[in-house]
């Protein structure tokens, strides 16, 4: 089965580097928790799989889409989310995935079901004519979600979906992801939050400087790093050599 | 490091003087912001007051070394009339900024959480609402009004006093509008009402002065010539204190004290009355009532392309935003009496007059267009989502730009075709020259579009003065051609030649854009 990201050799400079050299395999399938300090390089690396960022060299190919030199065939089957809702202020929910779905060229008969169904599992039914702009925090995250799902995607990309979110609305979250990976999408995502990656991730990568420090499920880390029965953050600990809070 | 180094708001910190510095620090960044230029952009500007002074102040302060200002029933007339417009556009700028500070009020819950009393908070901030306001027209007069001072009329730069009382007076009437408005018409509704409100006062002073071309009378008496008319009138009584602006403008001391005088007590009594109803409003503001409103359910219409999904959007998202709306409305608003002087020519066969207004026009609709482009290219609150999405460039900014063109067009098209039928060859010319017009100045705003979020975008209040420049000459060279062509004047070809020959050095390939939007 072909892999869901294949990154190799990428490299993205700023004033300074951002990303060098990394090398990452994403299985189609699996949901993969990319973890690393602040500017470790983790967001500018899934900016650039989601076509939004170009590399200065290297190769990215989705399901065996190139997507440096296919971009529009790749993002079809791509969602990005990133840390801020992508939102419309004076678009209502309902609105805005009419536009999402626009975008992707979803059928409407089909679109309209989606909408319905998401709309209604992420408990936004009854406000899917109220304008975003008074929203929470919860309930925009919870409507941009919709919008990443809405073409169905079968890569699913999130930058801290968690971050914000009270303990119900972050389980809704993390259970939408979960079934979605149960029907064969793949997922990747950024957290700060160790104890979501180590209880959701069937593997994990771990980033700094923009190089791959380490990449397995939880017991790979753990015989790499010697750290048996640890915790996710002592291997992370241990790994960056970083003692504060890993951050986006 | 110490934690705070900032000098002088270190040093007046929790004082009323140290919260107006603070508020004209970040009107001041504001203002940079909107230059789009940073210090490049300042050079330029100071550049071009210091020109202006050197070719025109200059002169004019050598004309006027030897006269004497009479204070006549005309000079009277003319200095009111003067102050009025000022004061109308000062007004104008002070309630559309005041509705904000109601709504866009994110700075005031931390402000109102400070040990500071809420009066003094407020207090300073529609002060440094009036500090702005003078010094945005200080900034105009002082080209002409500090040469004119120093080579001939010292006692002239009491029109600085004489404006910044002005701009007291019209915070004070700014603030107490808003107030009035946000108790008759509740909170949700205030600030779309101010906002036009505000683009109507704005634009008043020029529809009052286009009365004549309304009412038909000779298009060539203006201003000066119903001053003078005025003034020649002897069954008009000025009203009583009429001279005290003009006399205090060249500084006759008793008469300049008392217009500040009326103008800081006007401003005192109006802040310290409203003070603790606008925290009140202020704070009901805050509520879901004001800000999620429920829009109609309308039956969901799902669109089957990339096109008419974006289309669609834009032209939601301009209906809804009252801010923008009265910024095309003000922009419009200049359009009407130019739309009427082309019917009104086109029936009477006035060839130059006809000529002027389709150039008028004309370059009237590319700043419309380009107004409503750099909204609907720029204000994306979403700009990741369409760079994420499977659509090509070149959809997304077709679909914008058409959405950008509706207002344009429905305002256009009757009168267009109006004149293509009664003058064809005119109205062929204004319709080429207006399509031009439009397409142009949408391109440049898509080669210097600056992505950024709708609410944000509008505190900055406006785009690149790169940009804004670029569209208003081209706009403007424009109009030039369709004057002559629509004269039948082979001199239509050098503006035409010279609109093409800046297009080429401002356009921007799609790396270049790339470039400046990953910056």
């Amino acid at each position: 089965m072909v892999d869901a990201l294949v990154v190799a050799d990428l490299n993205k400079s700023f004033k300074t580097p951002a990303v060098q050299g990394l090398d990452l395999v994403v299985r189609t399938g699996e949901l993969y928790a990319l973890l690393g300090p602040n500017g470790a390089g983790k967001t500018t690396t899934l900016r650039m799989v989601a076509g939004l960022l170009a590399p200065d060299s290297g190769s990215i190919s989705v399901f065996g889409i190139d997507v440096l030199k296919s971009p529009l065939e790749a993002k079809k089957v791509i969602a990005w989310a990133p840390d801020e809702p992508m939102l419309y202020d004076r678009l209502t929910p309902l609105e805005y995935l009419e536009f999402v779905a626009g975008l992707w060229n979803v059928p409407p008969a089909l679109a309209a079901a989606r909408a319905e169904d998401l709309l209604q599992t992420l408990g936004l039914w009854e406000d899917r004519n109220r304008r975003c702009e008074g929203f929470s925090r919860g309930m925009q995250q919870k409507a941009a979600l919709a919008g990443a799902l809405i073409h169905d995607p079968k890569l699913l990309i999130l930058d801290e979906p968690l971050t914000g979110l009270d303990a119900a609305v972050a389980r809704q979250v993390k259970d939408l992801l979960q079934a979605r990976v149960a029907a064969g999408a793949t997922v990747i995502l950024t957290t700060h939050i160790l104890e979501v990656a180590e209880r959701m991730a069937d593997r994990i990568g771990i980033i700094q400087g923009g190089r791959l420090l380490a990449e397995g499920t939880l017991d790979e880390l753990r015989t790499r790093t010697a750290s048996q029965g640890g915790t996710l953050e002592d291997i992370f600990l241990e790994l960056t050599g970083d003692h504060g809070a890993p951050g986006a | 490091m110490k934690p705070f180094s900032g000098g002088v708001a270190q040093m007046l910190r929790g004082t009323t003087a140290g919260l107006v510095f603070h508020e004209l620090r970040l009107s001041w960044r504001a203002a940079l912001a909107r230059s789009g230029g940073g210090v490049r952009g300042l050079v330029i500007i100071c550049l071009v007051i210091l020109a202006f002074t050197g070719f025109a102040g200059v002169p004019l302060g050598y004309v006027l070394r030897h006269y004497q200002l009479p204070i006549s029933r005309l000079t009277i007339i003319l200095s009111d009339l003067g102050l009025l417009a000022i004061a109308s556009l000062m007004v104008s700028q002070t309630l559309s900024t005041a509705t904000e500070s109601l709504y866009q009020r994110g700075d005031l819950d931390l402000l109102f959480t400070a040990p500071i009393p809420p009066r003094r908070t407020l207090a300073a901030r529609f002060m440094a609402l009036a500090v702005t306001v003078f010094l945005t027209f200080a900034l105009m007069v002082s080209p002409l009004l500090i040469p004119v001072a120093i080579i001939s009329h010292p006692s002239w730069l009491a029109f600085y006093l004489v404006l910044a009382s002005t701009a007291l007076g019209a915070a004070a009437m700014g603030l107490a509008l808003s107030t009035f408005l946000f108790r008759l018409i509740g909170a949700r509704r205030t600030r779309a009402v101010a906002q036009v409100i505000a683009a109507i006062i704005g634009a008043s002073f020029f529809l009052v002065s286009q009365v004549n071309t309304f009412v038909g009378k000779s298009q060539s008496q203006g201003i000066w010539a119903q001053a003078k008319a005025l003034a020649l009138d002897e069954s008009f009584k000025l009203p009583p204190g009429a001279d005290i602006p003009l006399r205090a403008m060249i500084g006759e001391p008793l008469f300049l004290l008392g217009y500040t005088l009326g103008a800081v007590i006007l401003f005192f009594a109006v802040s310290s009355w409203l003070g603790d109803r606008f925290a009140a409003d202020a704070a009901m503001a805050s509520g879901a009532d004001t800000a999620n409103a429920p829009t109609k359910a309308q039956a969901a219409r799902w669109e089957t392309s990339a096109f008419r999904a974006i289309f669609r959007k834009e032209v939601r998202l301009l209906w809804r935003d009252a801010a923008l709306v009265s910024n095309v409305l003000l922009r419009t608003l200049y359009l009407i009496p130019l739309a009427y002087l082309v019917i009104r020519s086109a029936r009477g066969d006035t060839g130059l007059v006809l000529a002027a207004a389709a150039g008028g026009l004309t370059f009237m609709a590319g700043q419309v267009a380009g107004t409503l482009a750099w909204i609907t290219i720029s204000a994306e609150e979403a700009h990741d989502l369409l760079a994420g999405s499977p659509t090509r460039q070149g959809i997304i900014r077709q679909a914008k730009l058409a959405a950008a063109y509706l207002p344009l067009v429905i305002f256009l098209a009757p009168l267009l075709a109006y004149l293509v039928w009664v003058a064809p060859v005119v109205g062929g010319f204004a319709l080429g020259g207006c399509i031009a017009s439009a397409i142009t100045c949408g391109l440049i705003n898509i080669w210097y579009q600056k992505p950024s979020k709708r609410k944000d975008f509008r505190r900055r209040k406006g785009s690149s003065w790169f940009a804004t420049l670029a569209e208003a000459s081209v706009a403007a060279l424009i109009g030039l051609a369709t004057t002559f062509a629509t004269l039948g004047n082979v001199w239509a070809l050098l503006p035409s030649l010279l609109a093409i020959g800046l297009m080429m050095l401002l356009r921007r390939s799609e790396a270049q854009i790339a470039l400046a939007l990953e910056d």
